[in-house]
């Protein structure tokens, strides 16, 4: 197979683009896209302070790395969860990839917080991951808040947004519909949230990863259980086999569409503030603070 | 062929098989759900494979 650009051997096949790309193009090719998304959505600008969410997962070392060869302004934050080896395996990832980049990193280790991952999991009734998501979301946003970043960007790719996309309207959830989008606009208290990967897929960070030989976590966390959302990966992976870029198409077309059959509501909550920790939320006192609460009640 | 599985480290040893496609086909994943690398190249689905080979297939798919 040859490059579509150079017409030098190929090492990349990528039918879901009618190419196929050497090293050098490839990386040129993962740029654009990239560019692509942050010009089409407006995520941010050279002048924007950007922090990143690295969990050592080869996504979000291939969005770090790829905005800073674009000369954006970043910073990485990683959240120690402290969820047994795992935790440390991840952030000694984490710690040398920022290293060798010349990368500011940023560590919060949540046993300091008292929210040490098990402990949460052992007191808590409800499944761990989401309130494991609840406590990322709020550290990750009250970090870039407090240190007056601009925006949050994370990993998330093709694959992600559309199994997410699939799954919502397999329920029709309208407002979960509303919402899904690669850069969540938010009020003041939040910080706006961007996925500048929404147009590369799985495959592609992870040649990414190769090509710039970046060493990246596999190591599943002890508590995923994969159910649905992998299952669908699954489907939607069979689905993008026969008819390739139909993920792209099919995420492509509802951002498109998406004002027109779901336009945002224009009912909104009253946001109050936490009486703790001056967190956004719409009770008294907002869920991580209810949960460190809890925990220091059982212990 | 010696063929090894990350991220299990499996390792494998398959005969006849004389395509990348093949043996992606072989280990039932597609093209886009694993890196194929011999000598640290990554191979597209239509090189040529051979009884002497070593080939690292590097699954994808991120979990947790
Ligand atoms: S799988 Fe692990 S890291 Fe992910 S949300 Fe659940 S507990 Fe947290
Ligand atoms: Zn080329
Ligand atoms: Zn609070």
């Amino acid at each position: 197979m040859k490059c579509t650009r150079c017409k030098q051997k190929a090492v990349v096949a990528l039918p879901s683009h009618n190419a196929g790309f050497c090293a050098s193009c490839f990386l040129l090719y993962f740029q654009n896209q990239m560019e692509k998304a942050i010009k089409k959505q407006k995520m941010f600008s050279p002048r924007h302070k950007i922090l990143v969410a690295l969990s050592g997962g080869k996504d979000s070392l291939a969005l770090a790395l790829q905005l800073k060869l674009l000369g954006y302004n970043l910073e990485c934050l990683h959240l120690d969860l402290d969820i047994s080896d795992t935790s440390k395996q991840v952030k000694t990832i984490a710690q040398r990839f920022c290293e060798r980049f010349e990368l500011k990193l940023h560590i919060i280790e949540l046993k300091k917080e008292n929210l040490s991952i098990p402990e949460v999991k052992k007191k808590l009734s409800r499944p761990i991951c989401s309130a494991c998501g609840q406590i990322k979301r709020y550290y990750f946003n009250y970090f870039a808040k407090q240190n007056n970043f601009d925006v949050l960007a994370t990993g998330h790719t093709l694959d992600d947004e559309v199994s997410r996309l699939f799954a919502n309207t397999l329920r029709w959830d309208i407002t979960y519909l509303q919402q899904q989008s690669p850069i969540l606009e938010q009020d003041q208290e939040f910080v706006r949230k961007v996925k500048p990967l929404y147009r590369l897929t799985e495959f592609e960070t992870a040649v990414f990863c190769f090509l710039h030989n970046i060493q990246y976590s596999t190591i599943p966390c002890p508590y995923s259980k994969g159910a649905s959302f992998t299952f669908y990966k699954r489907l939607l992976d069979e689905l993008e086999y026969n008819q390739p870029g139909r993920k792209f198409n099919f995420y492509e077309t509802f951002l498109k569409q998406k004002s027109q059959l779901f336009p945002p509501s224009t009912s909104k909550n009253k946001i109050n503030f936490c009486s703790i920790c001056g967190y956004p939320t719409l009770q008294d006192i907002c869920g991580v603070c209810r949960i460190k609460k809890m925990l220091s009640k059982t212990s | 062929m010696k063929v090894i599985v990350e991220p299990e480290n499996h390792i494998l040893e398959l005969f006849k098989i004389k395509s990348v496609k093949a043996l992606l086909n072989r280990l039932q994943l597609y093209p886009f759900q694993a890196l194929v690398i011999r000598d640290n190249q990554l191979l597209t689905p239509d090189e040529k494979l051979f009884p002497n080979d070593t080939v690292i297939i590097r699954k994808v798919v991120s979990r947790g």
